[in-house]
């Protein structure tokens, strides 16, 4: 009777183990895999990388605007519990190359490869026509060289990666292209940009993706051009070729007559999934105010409605407001304006837009020696911001000076001012909050990029 | 591969016929020392496996086949005694203070006394665990009662949270906590996200999911007292059992069973109460400080002096407000045990309760358990086991912070003369400096977790075949572990820091869920071939899984009083599917025991499992052999009768591990857009097909006898490498891609050496004091390494110190800047050592005085607690001339990083208690044997520390430990939750 019993549980036992030893594959409970669009994407996976670039579009602005507009005298991030915000910024102590000042290095280079996983995607579908097929490239190259321009102008003389990523040969990625100086670097998003023209004009009527109403007025191969021009135009500002500035401008969305305001926008809403305005400050903010650099107001020339009067959270149009209590980091003078560039959290942010083709314009100008059609210019804006036309002196240097302040208050907060000092060499001109603070001429190389060189030499 | 081998053994068990002839009887009885019954000790006949256990009365009766065969007797806690079987026996058994008689565990189904162990397993009883004070988790109790292990209390707050590294961290990317098996089954100690760290809350981490919640890891939930024994598998030498899922070693808990007699019932209560062991203390300010200091944080000197004035020279200590309360502990434990020879129950429930130190924080727990063995008949046996448990948490905001919430954090920045009390109209008012007001944070902030679980276990085993000279036993094993653990986050609209938000008040439900399932099957074959040598042979098949959801939603924008996220202006969710772990192992092993003398064993493991991706299907191998010698058995050994044990032992294993479950995907994340709706390809690529990390270890060890084992020696020294340690393989951030998740990157080693000396110094009739000292060490390094050296997520905050993998160094070592700007690896987090003294002193019949000391010596933490005191101008000593002529206090803020590696020695009286048996007589006298025993007495926990540590408590951690970089994320010391010291009266009643 037992070995029966034994017997039987022999057998159950040979059953169980060879039941309980089978497992399958797991596929990711969560999300699909990127492999999936890289090859044979369907027009659904198209259009839906095609907002998902417009989206990461927006990412790296916070640190973009506000890193750049700390180094640049025009506002202190006085984070309450994170001093490094200003400190390092305002140049007391280095910045770390491997601390938490390189949102935007991340976020511009990643925006760079994702457009190129769009481009991939829809150079290896049979789902788009030719003509889609370049008004993708024609998008997704134009974005490319908007966000590395930034990254460029952060980094300076340290420059970019021009090689980084090339998806049809796997394991390039590991092989990153070596990093160039600052006039290699402009070259190759010249290059970037222009073939992005040549993309969009054979580009057909239409993107094969949707597109936000953010970018209405630039939804199409063609008009999305004069975006891209406008991109071209601030890439030759930076290479100092005016005549190449000059033609840019031309078949851009310039417009001397027009609004200022005129351009795409970056969105922003509450939805979960989405992102809300990164600049907008609530006012009086109290843990991480974005306080004004004391130069800034007293140095505006009266009722310059970009600086006095309500601000624009108030309903105004002064891009700064009056705290009821100043505020600084010790041994800071007291800072008594806030940022209030945003009236709420989900207002839009202007990505390029007509005040500055403007602006450019007048500097192509100045820089050509065509000085009324500078003034002109220069006087548009000014009495934009219900100012005067301008009475100074009609001379080269002078009109600089004018350029230089209307740009610093136009484009205030916006990843300007930095730069514009650099280019012209005035960076010693920018005023110091303390004596031990240095005025750094760009980022240092992120320590992931020092020591991936380290191990992989070029 | 496995299949013919266990019908091959069926097929030969079932073909030797039985062949025991002629019996004679012996019976007996077994005693204590004071002459009481010992019911359920084994008696066995020595070299076969016949054998039977003592009855309620202690008696026994056994048939053997001849006067000539010795038999053994033995009982836990008790050394074993061997007699010839002979006449009526009465057996004395003496307790065991060195405890070489206790069965340690070898195999997933075999286990073998300690004196015949090859590789040092650490086992903690009941009495160990808790029976000095009440710690009130599980991983508490442990604590310093390890040789080999790192335990590191994470905060002071209240239901703990704790890390645990046994011998080294093993692996660097994910946990590198051990792995957690009560009674034979595999149960979740994951530490959940809650929310508490995010953006909404204390914004500690500006991502939505949270990184810095410092919540509390599952074990919390498990009631100590429920615990018999723990026994810990340190390193793969001993762990390799478990393969794959043992890379941080193994923590085997065994749960009480009842006991066949009378129905025991006991009742303990204790009462106690919980201090903060150390504040920080506020400086004072005059004027002059003011004008110094230029100001006070965030307000010029004219603001300042405004407020200074407005005070009048009051003060208040906010640090004191917060935490200098009382919290009160009470601890309720029932438990009914007994039964018969076939079946036999424990049950108990209990009930904790603490308050913390601060207002509304506290932890409670309520557990109910069952456990039941029974005998189905002579060859079938069962046990049962249920557990149900629900544990709440209330923790406040402390630690890293961007908001001015976290209380610690924000109190460095608050100068003492604000007033920033609460006001006759229940308003707080506003903290000019922070952001917010801490005390309203107290008030009216909530941070809380519940948690109700399930375990089950059960055992199914059937004594197949039970001869003379051998045996065969068939055994299944299941169980499960179902937790459902649920955080809630809320702020109301109306606090400071919510007032001005776009959307304000804010408030997170989340919902996390474990399920574990275990299954095994085993088969043990066990033969005596003569001479004295004893085989087991042993075959197990098993399949283990584990799967967990993380969800929550989280509103922002809340009507007053309202709590329900789900109804918020702007809300956020997240439901997030853990990809479900699947693990199928096959393991054989084979053990020779030549009569005590030479004890061997050799075995291997095969493991798939579903984390490896497309490698779901491919078998690794994990083998383990070890061997110990017991020279004392060898009749040459027998002059030398001063040493009662010489074991000589060696024991080698391997086991591996993967540190996440995702690390094989690539995933396209969803968006939305302007209303549209998008995809976003990855920033970090996963390996579509991973192998494991690979561990080995060689042990070797010596265990020594002195004086009939009155003085035992126990030394270990292991070497253990990580070979292909799967870490983040970080990539130029110019291409795009921050790093393939996992990736084979390199090797790293542990090495260390133990040391354990267990001595009855004094043992008199009115004085028995036995005395342990246990000393530790272990260094690790990175030996191979294929990328750049890269730093440790989350192992740090930037320039004040951060953990780095590079090619020849310590991956505990701390790295920053020195003056120069250079970057320098500075010290070590890990302690170059650790020592426990533990002692019990029996004394005047009845008392019994425990005392357990514990030193750290000189890991090293990176503590930005001073530095943010130092930023606010709080530090007592802020005003006292640096270096430099400016204040110290400003000198100290210099990112180099001496000024924030601090020296995280210290000496800690972790436990001690009086307790005081009242005799029987006397209760005899007074209950009329009602009541059969009754004891009292009292105990602290962390009574005494002596350290130079700057901040709230050398142990600390900032970080979570499933964060990337988990393994090395211990000793982030930012403003956690202030340490407690506790005190207890405790009384047990016995009916």
């Amino acid at each position: 009777m037992k070995k029966i019993i034994i017997n039987t549980f022999a057998v159950a036992a040979i059953i169980l183990a060879a039941g309980c030893t089978k497992t399958s594959y797991v596929k990711d409970p969560n999300n699909p895999t990127v492999e999936s669009v890289l090859q044979n994407a369907t027009r659904i996976q198209i259009d839906q990388l095609g907002v998902g670039l417009q989206s990461v579009m927006r990412n790296g602005f916070f640190s973009f605007y506000t890193w750049s507009g700390s180094v640049g005298r025009e506002v202190v991030y006085f984070a309450k519990t994170e001093s490094r915000y200003y400190r390092e910024l305002q140049g007391e102590i280095p910045i770390d190359p491997v601390g938490i000042m390189y949102d935007w290095w991340f976020s511009f280079n990643q925006t760079r490869r994702r457009a190129e996983i769009l481009i991939q995607s829809a150079a290896n579908t049979s789902s788009l026509t030719a003509a889609e097929k370049a008004a993708v490239t024609g998008f997704a190259k134009t974005i490319q060289a908007y966000v590395m321009l930034n990254a460029l102008n952060m980094t300076g003389v340290n420059g970019i990666r021009t090689g980084f990523s090339d998806l049809n040969s796997p394991g390039d990625l590991l092989k990153p292209g070596c990093f160039q100086d600052y006039n290699q670097s402009l070259s190759y998003l010249k290059t970037l940009i222009d073939e992005a023209q040549t993309a969009l004009t054979q580009g057909g009527s239409a993107f094969p993706f949707k597109t936000v109403s953010g970018w209405n007025g630039f939804n199409t191969p063609a008009t999305f051009l004069k975006f891209n021009r406008a991109v071209a135009a601030r890439i030759a500002m930076y290479q100092k070729d005016w005549a190449a500035m000059n033609t840019a401008l031309s078949a851009s969305f310039l417009d001397l007559a027009g609004a200022i305001t005129t351009g795409p926008r970056f969105l922003y809403s509450t939805t979960a999934g989405d992102a809300t305005n990164p600049i907008w400050q609530a006012k009086e903010e109290a843990n991480n105010p974005l306080l004004v650099q004391v130069n800034f107001v007293p140095e505006a020339e009266a009722g310059d409605a970009r600086v006095f009067g309500a601000s624009i959270a108030d309903g105004g149009t002064a891009k700064v407001r009056q705290r009821t209590t100043p505020t600084a980091p010790t041994g800071y003078p007291s800072m008594a304006y806030e940022t209030q560039l945003y009236a709420t959290n989900t207002s839009p942010i202007s990505i390029l837009r007509n005040e500055e083709l403007i602006l450019m314009y007048a500097e192509a100008k100045i820089q050509t020696n065509q000085l009324p059609d500078a003034v002109t210019a220069l006087n548009k804006i000014r009495t934009s911001h219900n100012l005067l036309p301008y009475a100074g002196a009609v001379t080269q240097p002078a009109l600089i000076d004018e350029l230089l302040k209307q740009r610093r208050y136009s484009l205030f907060m916006e990843g300007h001012r930095w730069f514009d000092m650099r280019r012209y060499d005035r960076l010693n001109t920018l005023p110091k909050d303390k004596p031990t603070h240095n005025i750094f001429s760009q980022f240092p190389r992120h320590k992931q990029e020092t020591d991936w060189d380290a191990t992989n030499p070029c | 591969m496995r299949k013919p081998l266990q019908v091959l053994l069926l097929l030969l068990a079932i073909a030797v016929p039985g062949m025991l002839s002629a019996q004679e009887n012996v019976t007996g009885k077994v005693t204590d020392q004071g002459g009481t019954p010992l019911a359920g000790a084994t008696v066995n006949i020595r070299s076969s496996k016949v054998g039977t256990q003592t009855d309620a009365n202690g008696v026994f009766s056994l048939q053997v086949p001849n006067k000539k065969v010795k038999l053994v007797i033995s009982y836990v806690g008790y050394s074993e005694v061997v007699v010839n079987a002979d006449g009526n026996l009465n057996i004395q058994l003496q307790e065991d203070n060195n405890r070489l008689s206790e069965v340690v565990v070898t195999g997933l189904a075999t286990s073998i006394k300690k004196s015949n162990a090859a590789s040092s397993v650490t086992r903690i009883n009941a009495k160990e665990l808790t029976g000095t004070t009440r710690p009130a988790t599980l991983d508490g109790a442990i604590s310093g009662k390890i040789p080999g292990a790192q335990i590191n209390a994470n905060t002071g707050a209240p239901g703990g949270g704790f890390t645990i590294r046994l011998r080294g961290a093993s692996t660097v990317a994910g946990s590198s906590d051990p792995l957690y098996v009560i009674d034979g089954v595999i149960v979740n100690n994951d530490q959940f996200p809650t929310g508490a760290g995010t953006g909404a809350f204390n914004g500690a981490t500006s991502a939505n999911a949270g990184s810095q919640d410092q919540a509390p890891n599952r074990i919390s939930d498990i009631n100590p007292a429920d615990i018999e024994s723990v026994e810990i598998l340190k390193g793969p030498s001993a762990a390799a059992i478990y393969g794959t899922r043992a890379s941080g070693g193994v923590v085997v808990i065994t749960t009480k069973r009842g006991k066949s007699g009378k129905t025991r019932v006991s009742i303990g209560q204790d009462v106690g109460f919980a201090k903060a062991r150390h504040l920080l203390g506020s400086s004072d300010w005059t004027p002059a400080k003011i004008a110094t200091y230029g100001g006070v944080y965030g307000l010029n000197e004219a603001q300042a002096l405004a407020l200074y004035n407005a005070a009048g020279g009051k003060t208040w200590d906010y640090e004191k407000i917060v935490w200098g309360n009382t919290g009160f502990i009470s601890n309720t434990n029932l438990t009914v045990s007994g039964g018969n020879d076939k079946t036999k129950f424990y049950a108990s429930g209990s009930f904790q309760t603490e308050t913390g130190i601060q207002k509304r924080t506290g932890f409670d727990r309520r557990s109910i358990r069952l456990n039941i063995d029974h005998k189905i008949n002579n060859w079938i046996d069962l046990k049962l086991n249920t557990n149900y448990l629900n544990t709440y948490s209330s923790r406040s905001y402390t630690g890293n912070d961007n908001n001015g919430v976290s209380l610690s954090y924000s109190l460095g920045y608050i100068p003492n003369f604000i007033d920033l009390n609460k006001r006759a109209d229940g308003t707080y008012p506003e903290s000019p400096t922070t952001g917010q007001n801490p005390l309203e944070i107290v008030d009216r902030g909530e941070n809380i977790e519940r948690t109700n679980r399930f375990l089950y276990s059960g055992e199914l085993n059937f004594a197949l075949l039970r001869k003379e000279n051998y045996s065969l036993k068939l055994g299944f094993r299941g169980g499960l572990d179902y937790l459902v653990s649920e955080p809630r986050n809320y702020m109301p609209e109306d606090v400071q820091y919510q007032s001005r938000r776009a959307n304000p008040g804010a408030s997170r439900f989340s919902t996390n869920k474990a399920f574990n399932t275990y299954m095994q099957s085993a088969l043990v074959f066990n033969a005596n071939v003569g001479n004295n040598f004893d085989l087991t042979t042993g075959v197990v098949m098993l399949r283990d899984r584990q799967k967990r959801d993380i969800s929550w939603i989280q509103g922002t924008g809340l009507l007053p009083g309202q709590r329900n996220p789900s109804t918020a202006a702007v809300r956020l969710t997240e439901s997030q599917v853990l990809a479900p772990e699947t693990v199928v192992a096959l393991d054989a092993s084979q053990e020779v025991n030549w009569d005590d003398k030479i004890v061997g064993r050799v075995g291997v493991r095969a493991d798939k499992s579903t984390l490896s991706g497309l490698n779901f299907d491919k078998y690794y191998y994990f083998p383990r052999a070890s061997v110990a010698v017991n020279l004392t058995n060898f009749n040459f050994m027998q002059r030398f009768d001063f040493l009662s044990l010489l074991k000589p032992r060696i024991a080698y294993g391997e086991t591996s591990g993967f540190p996440t479950n995702d690390a094989t995907y690539s995933q396209l994340v969803g968006v939305t857009y302007g209303g549209l709706l998008g995809s976003v390809s990855p920033t970090t690529l996963g390996l579509a097909a991973l192998d494991p990390e690979r561990l080995s270890e060689l042990e070797f060890g010596l265990d020594l006898g002195f004086l009939k084992n009155r003085i035992v020696v126990e030394a270990t020294y292991y070497s253990k490498k990580t070979e292909d340690f799967l870490f983040p393989y970080t990539l130029a951030p110019s291409s795009g891609v921050t790093s393939y998740k996992l990736a084979p990157v390199g090797d790293m080693t542990n090495k260390g050496f133990e040391l354990s000396v267990t001595a009855d110094v004094v043992k008199r009739a009115n004085v028995q004091w036995s005395s342990t000292i246990l000393y530790w060490t272990n260094k690790s390094k990175v030996t191979r390494l294929i990328v750049p050296p890269a730093f440790v997520a989350s192992s740090g905050f930037g320039a004040y110190g951060r953990k780095r993998i590079q090619q020849g160094y310590s991956p505990t070592a701390w790295w920053g800047f020195d003056s120069t700007g250079a970057l320098i690896p500075y010290k070590d987090a890990q302690p170059d050592f650790q020592m426990s003294w533990i002692n019990s002193v029996k004394f005047l019949k009845n008392f019994e005085l425990n005392m357990f000391w514990h030193t750290s010596q000189g890991g090293h933490n990176s503590s930005l607690t001073r530095l943010i005191k130092d930023e606010g101008g709080t530090t007592t000593d802020w005003s006292n001339p640096g270096k430099s002529g400016d204040p110290i206090g400003v000198d100290r803020q210099a990112t180099i990083i001496n000024n924030f590696i601090f020296d995280a020695s210290y000496i800690r009286l972790r436990e001690v208690g009086l307790y005081y048996t009242v005799p029987k007589t006397v209760l005899s006298r007074t209950f009329r044997n009602v009541i059969e025993g009754v004891r009292v007495g009292i105990s602290g926990q962390n009574l005494i520390t002596i350290t130079d540590y700057f901040g709230y408590d050398p142990e600390v951690s900032n970080f979570n430990t499933s964060n990337a970089g988990g393994a090395l994320i211990s000793g982030v010391d930012l403003t956690p939750f202030p340490a407690t010291k506790r005190y207890f009266f405790h009384i047990n009643i016995d009916l």
